[in-house]
C-alpha cells in the first residue's frame, strides 16, 4: 500500500489554511516521497523465462549462484586472495576492456570475454562469430593489442576463437 | 687432467653426435636421447667429475638440438597467427594478407596513440617502460638557440634544422664546430630532405633514400634521391669558417651515398691539398665510389688499390666494412674479380679481421655460375647457398646448409616470407629429385604448411617423385593439399597431370575407388566453379582421363555423364576411350549404350566410326530398330 504524505494532507491543510490565509501569504508547495514495501526478489544476471523464442547462451542461461558449480569465472586475477591489493583497480580495468572490445569488434562477440592476468601480461580470450573476413579480424586484433598495451603499459595478448554463429544453449 | 680424460672418453661419442646432428630428421632425436643416456651412465661409471666441461658441452649440444628441433610444430601455422581454423592462413597469399593486416592494425593503433598522447600518459608500470609511452616527435625548444638546433638534429628534422642554423647565423651567434659537424652529418645522411615517415612509404622501398642494393640495376622510382647541385650541405660547408676532417668526411660520404661520385673524389683531392687525413669511413665511401668514376675494369681496380695504399700510408687501419666494400666494388670489375677476391680474403686473414657473412656472400657471388634460376638473390646468403647446392645437385651440402639454420639466430637470415618460400622451394625440389619417397614425404610433412606454401612447380616435382617411386596411391591426398593451397585453379597443368597419372596404369580396386573419388573432385574444379573463382575449361585429355578412371572403378553412370560433357564443351573424345566404353557396355550387355556410342562417334566424324560400328554389329545382339539406326548413320567406307 502506498502512503502518500503529500497529496491528501496538503489538500486538508490547504482547506484549513486557505480559510484563514486568504489574508495571509500563500502556502509553499512541497515535493512528495513515495515508498513501496520491499520486494524480496533476485534479479542479477538472470534471464526470466518467456515465450520460448529467445535464444540464450550457456553463460547467459545460468544465474550467478551457479558460478563454481556450472560456470567458471570470467575474470581471473589474484587480487582477491588474502592480503592482496588492487581488486578494485582490476575490476575497473576489466570493465573498460570489456566495453572497448565490445565496441571495437562490433556485433562479433559470441559470448562474454574471459580476461586472465598472468604475471605482467593481460590475456583477453574472446569468442567471435565469423561474420567478417579473417584479414579484417586480424586488423582489429593487432589494433586492440597495441592500443591496450600502450594504455595499460603491460603486454596485452588476445587469444581468439571463432564460431559460425552464437552457440545457443536453450530458448527461453 | 680430468678434462683430458673426458676428451679421451668421449671422443667417439662426440663424433657420433656430430654425424647425427647434421641431419634434421626428427626421428633422430629419439636415438640422440637414448645415446646421451648411455653417455651419462658411462660418465658416472668411469667416475668422470661432474664439472667436466666436455659433458656440459654435450648436454648443451643436446638441449640446443632437442629444443630447437622440437620448437617447430609441423601441424601449426606461424606463431603470429591465432590458433583457430578460420584464422589460419592456407596459402602463401593468405599468409601475407593476414600478417600485413595485423601489422596495419598495429600501425593504426600507433597513429592514434601518437595523435592523442594525453590519454596514454598515465603510468601504471612500476619500473617505467619507455617503449610503451606515446612518442613525441615535436620539438620542445622553440626559441632560436644552440639547444634548439641540437634537439632538431636529434629529432631528425632536416629542413627545420637547416632553417634554425641559418637563423642562428643571421642572429650572429657562432655555432660550434662540433654542432656544425653534427648538422652536416644529418644533412648528408638524409640527402638534404626530411626522412620519409613510416606510413608514407611502402615498407618494400627503404625509407631513407633508395640506395642501390647491388650495383646490378638501378630502380628509377620517385623516391630515388640524388645529390642536387645547390645543396644545403655544400652551402653550409662553404660558409664554415674552419673545417676539419669530420666535415670533409661527412660531405664525402653524403656525396657517395647519393650518387655524386666524381664530386666526392674532387673533395678528396681538396682534402689532400689541405694536408688533412681522411678517416676510415671516408675511405670506405671512396672505395665504394671508385667503380663509378672509371670505365675500364683494370682502371677501377687500380683506383681501389690506390685508395688502399693511401690508407696504409696515412696509417688508417682498415676494418671489416672496408674489406666488404672492396669486395662489393670488385664485383663490378668483371673477370678480374675471381682472382682478386681470394687475395682480399687473404689480406683479411693477415690483418686478423674475422670475415662476416656479407664477406662470404660477396665471394660466393663472384664465383656463382648462373643456374636455371637466372638471377642472384640479393643479400640473402642462405638462399644463395641453397641455389648453389641445387645447381650442383649436391644433397649432403644442402643438408649442411639447412642445419646452419638451426644454429643460433640464423633463422633470421632467411629474409622476408617470399625469400623463405623460395629457399624452401629449392630445397624441397632438390630433395624430391634425389631422395627416396619416404624421405620426401617426411620433408613434405615437416615443411608444409607450417614453414612454406609450395607453388605449382613444387607440387609437380612431388608428383614426379611419387611416380618415380611407384606410390601413386597417395595422389588423392596430394590433390586435397593442392586444392587447399589454392593451386588447383592457377593453371590447368596440375589438374591434368594428376588425372593423367591416375589414368595411366591399372591398380587394385581400393586404389581405383579412391582415384574415382579424386577424379570427381578434380571435375568440380573445372567447369562452373563456386563463388566466382577462376575456372578452367575442360580439355579433351582431362575429360578422357576422367572417364577412363571412372570406368576402371566401375562407375559407369558417372562415366556416361562425362561422355555427355564432351559434346557440351566441344571436345573430341579419343578412340581409345570409345573402345573402353564399348568394352564396358559389352560387360553390361547394354546394346542401347553401344548404339549411342556409335551415333556419338559418327557425330564427331571420327575415323574409327566404321570400325566401331562393325564391332557393335558383331558383338551385340541388336534389335530391329537399333539395326535401322545403325544403317542410317553416314559411314565412311
Amino acid at each position: 500500500m502506498a502512503v502518500s504524505f503529500g497529496g491528501a494532507g496538503l489538500i486538508l491543510a490547504n482547506h484549513a489554511v486557505a480559510h484563514m490565509s486568504r489574508t495571509l501569504c500563500a502556502v509553499p508547495r512541497a515535493r512528495a516521497i513515495h515508498s513501496t514495501a520491499v520486494c524480496c526478489k533476485h534479479q542479477a544476471a538472470r534471464i526470466r523465462v518467456g515465450k520460448g523464442d529467445k535464444p540464450v547462451t550457456y553463460e547467459e542461461a545460468h544465474p550467478p549462484h551457479h558460478i563454481a558449480h556450472r560456470k567458471g569465472w570470467l575474470s581471473q586475477h589474484t587480487s582477491n586472495l588474502d592480503r592482496e591489493t588492487g581488486a578494485a583497480e582490476r575490476t575497473v580495468e576489466d570493465i573498460f576492456i570489456r566495453r572497448f572490445i565490445f565496441g571495437t569488434f562490433h556485433g562479433l562477440l559470441a559470448n562474454e570475454l574471459v580476461i586472465k592476468r598472468r604475471g605482467n601480461m593481460l590475456v583477453v580470450c574472446a569468442l567471435f562469430t565469423q561474420k567478417i573476413p579473417a584479414y579484417k579480424l586480424y586488423f582489429l586484433i593487432g589494433y586492440t593489442e597495441t592500443l591496450l598495451s600502450y594504455f595499460y603499459k603491460c603486454p596485452v595478448k588476445m587469444e581468439v576463437q571463432t564460431v559460425k554463429d552464437k552457440v545457443v544453449y536453450k530458448y527461453l | 687432467m680430468t678434462s683430458c680424460c673426458s676428451v679421451f672418453y668421449f671422443r667417439n661419442e662426440l663424433a657420433v653426435l656430430q654425424a647425427l646432428s647434421s641431419t634434421v630428421q626428427r626421428v633422430q632425436w629419439v636415438f640422440l636421447f637414448i645415446y646421451l643416456a648411455h653417455v651419462y651412465i658411462k660418465a658416472v661409471y668411469c667416475e668422470v667429475m661432474w664439472k667436466s666441461h666436455m659433458f656440459y658441452y654435450l648436454l648443451r649440444f643436446f638441449f640446443f638440438f632437442f629444443f630447437l628441433n622440437l620448437y617447430q610444430d609441423p601441424t601449426a601455422s606461424h606463431y603470429r597467427f591465432q590458433d583457430d581454423p578460420y584464422l589460419t592462413p592456407r596459402t602463401a597469399s593468405e599468409f601475407k594478407l593476414f600478417s600485413l593486416s595485423q601489422e596495419s592494425g598495429r600501425n593504426a593503433a600507433k597513429y592514434i596513440i601518437n595523435t592523442y598522447p594525453n590519454f596514454f600518459l598515465k603510468d601504471y608500470a612500476e619500473p617505467h617502460i619507455p617503449c610503451l609511452m606515446p612518442e613525441s616527435l615535436q620539438p620542445k625548444v622553440t626559441e632560436v638557440c644552440e639547444a634548439g638546433l641540437r634537439e632538431l638534429i636529434h629529432l631528425r628534422k632536416v629542413r627545420s634544422a637547416v632553417d634554425m642554423y641559418d637563423r642562428l647565423l643571421q642572429a650572429g651567434t657562432v655555432v660550434s664546430l662540433e654542432l656544425t659537424n653534427n648538422l652536416l652529418d644529418l644533412i648528408c645522411f638524409y640527402g638534404d630532405q626530411d626522412p620519409v615517415q613510416g606510413d608514407q612509404a611502402e615498407p618494400e622501398k627503404t625509407a631513407e633514400g633508395v640506395r642501390d642494393d647491388e650495383g646490378r640495376f638501378r630502380k628509377s622510382d620517385s623516391l630515388h634521391r640524388t645529390w642536387r647541385k645547390d645543396n644545403n650541405a655544400e652551402r653550409i660547408f662553404h660558409l664554415m669558417p674552419e673545417r676539419n676532417e669530420r666535415s670533409y668526411g661527412a660531405l664525402i660520404r653524403g656525396m657517395v651515398k647519393y650518387g655524386a661520385h666524381s664530386k666526392a673524389f674532387d673533395l678528396y683531392t681538396d682534402m689532400q691539398n689541405n694536408r688533412m687525413a681522411a678517416d676510415v669511413h671516408a675511405f670506405n665511401a671512396l672505395i665504394a665510389a671508385a667503380p663509378e668514376v672509371r670505365q675500364k675494369y683494370s682502371e677501377k681496380w687500380d683506383l681501389i688499390a690506390e685508395m688502399l695504399k693511401q690508407m696504409n700510408k696515412l696509417g688508417v687501419r682498415p676494418t671489416l666494412l672496408t674489406f666488404n666494400t672492396v669486395l662489393k666494388s670488385l664485383l663490378r670489375c668483371g673477370p678480374l674479380s675471381r682472382a682478386l677476391v681470394l687475395q682480399v680474403l687473404g689480406e683479411m686473414k693477415a690483418l686478423g679481421i674475422e670475415p662476416s657473412l656479407a664477406t662470404y656472400y660477396h665471394i660466393l657471388v663472384a664465383f656463382y655460375r648462373q643456374g636455371e634460376w637466372g638471377f642472384i638473390p640479393k643479400n640473402v646468403l642462405i638462399v644463395l647457398l641453397c641455389l648453389q647446392c641445387c645447381s650442383l645437385k649436391d644433397l649432403g651440402l644442402a643438408y649442411r646448409v639447412h642445419s646452419l639454420l638451426n644454429v643460433g639466430d640464423n633463422w633470421k637470415l632467411l629474409g622476408n616470407p617470399s625469400r623463405e618460400g623460395f629457399y624452401y622451394g629449392s630445397l624441397f625440389n632438390l630433395v624430391c629429385m634425389m631422395e627416396n619417397i619416404g624421405v620426401v614425404l617426411q620433408w613434405y610433412r615437416d615443411l608444409v604448411p607450417s614453414l612454406f606454401y609450395p607453388n605449382s612447380h613444387t607440387m609437380r616435382d612431388l608428383l614426379q617423385a611419387l611416380d618415380a617411386d611407384n606410390r601413386l596411391d597417395l595422389i588423392p591426398e596430394i590433390w586435397k593439399d593442392v586444392k587447399q593451397l589454392g593451386l588447383a585453379t592457377v593453371s590447368g597443368d596440375l589438374a591434368e597431370e594428376v588425372l593423367a597419372l591416375m589414368a595411366r596404369d591399372e591398380h587394385s580396386p581400393e586404389i581405383q575407388e579412391s582415384f574415382a573419388n579424386c577424379a570427381l573432385a578434380v571435375k568440380a574444379v573445372y567447369g562452373h566453379g563456386e563463388q566466382s573463382q577462376a575456372t578452367l575449361d575442360f580439355t579433351a585429355s582431362a575429360l578422357c582421363n576422367m572417364a577412363t578412371i571412372l570406368l576402371a572403378a566401375g562407375r559407369t553412370d558417372q562415366a556416361w555423364e562425362i561422355l555427355q560433357l564432351f559434346k557440351a564443351n566441344n571436345r573430341v573424345p579419343s578412340e581409345k576411350l570409345l573402345d573402353e566404353f564399348l568394352n564396358s557396355a559389352k560387360s553390361g550387355s547394354n546394346s542401347e549404350q553401344a548404339v549411342t556410342l556409335v551415333q556419338m562417334s559418327s557425330s564427331f566424324s571420327l575415323p574409327a566410326t566404321a570400325r566401331l560400328a562393325q564391332r557393335v554389329e558383331q558383338e551385340f545382339d541388336l534389335s530391329e530398330e537399333q539395326k535401322k539406326c545403325m544403317d542410317q548413320l553416314p559411314f565412311e567406307v
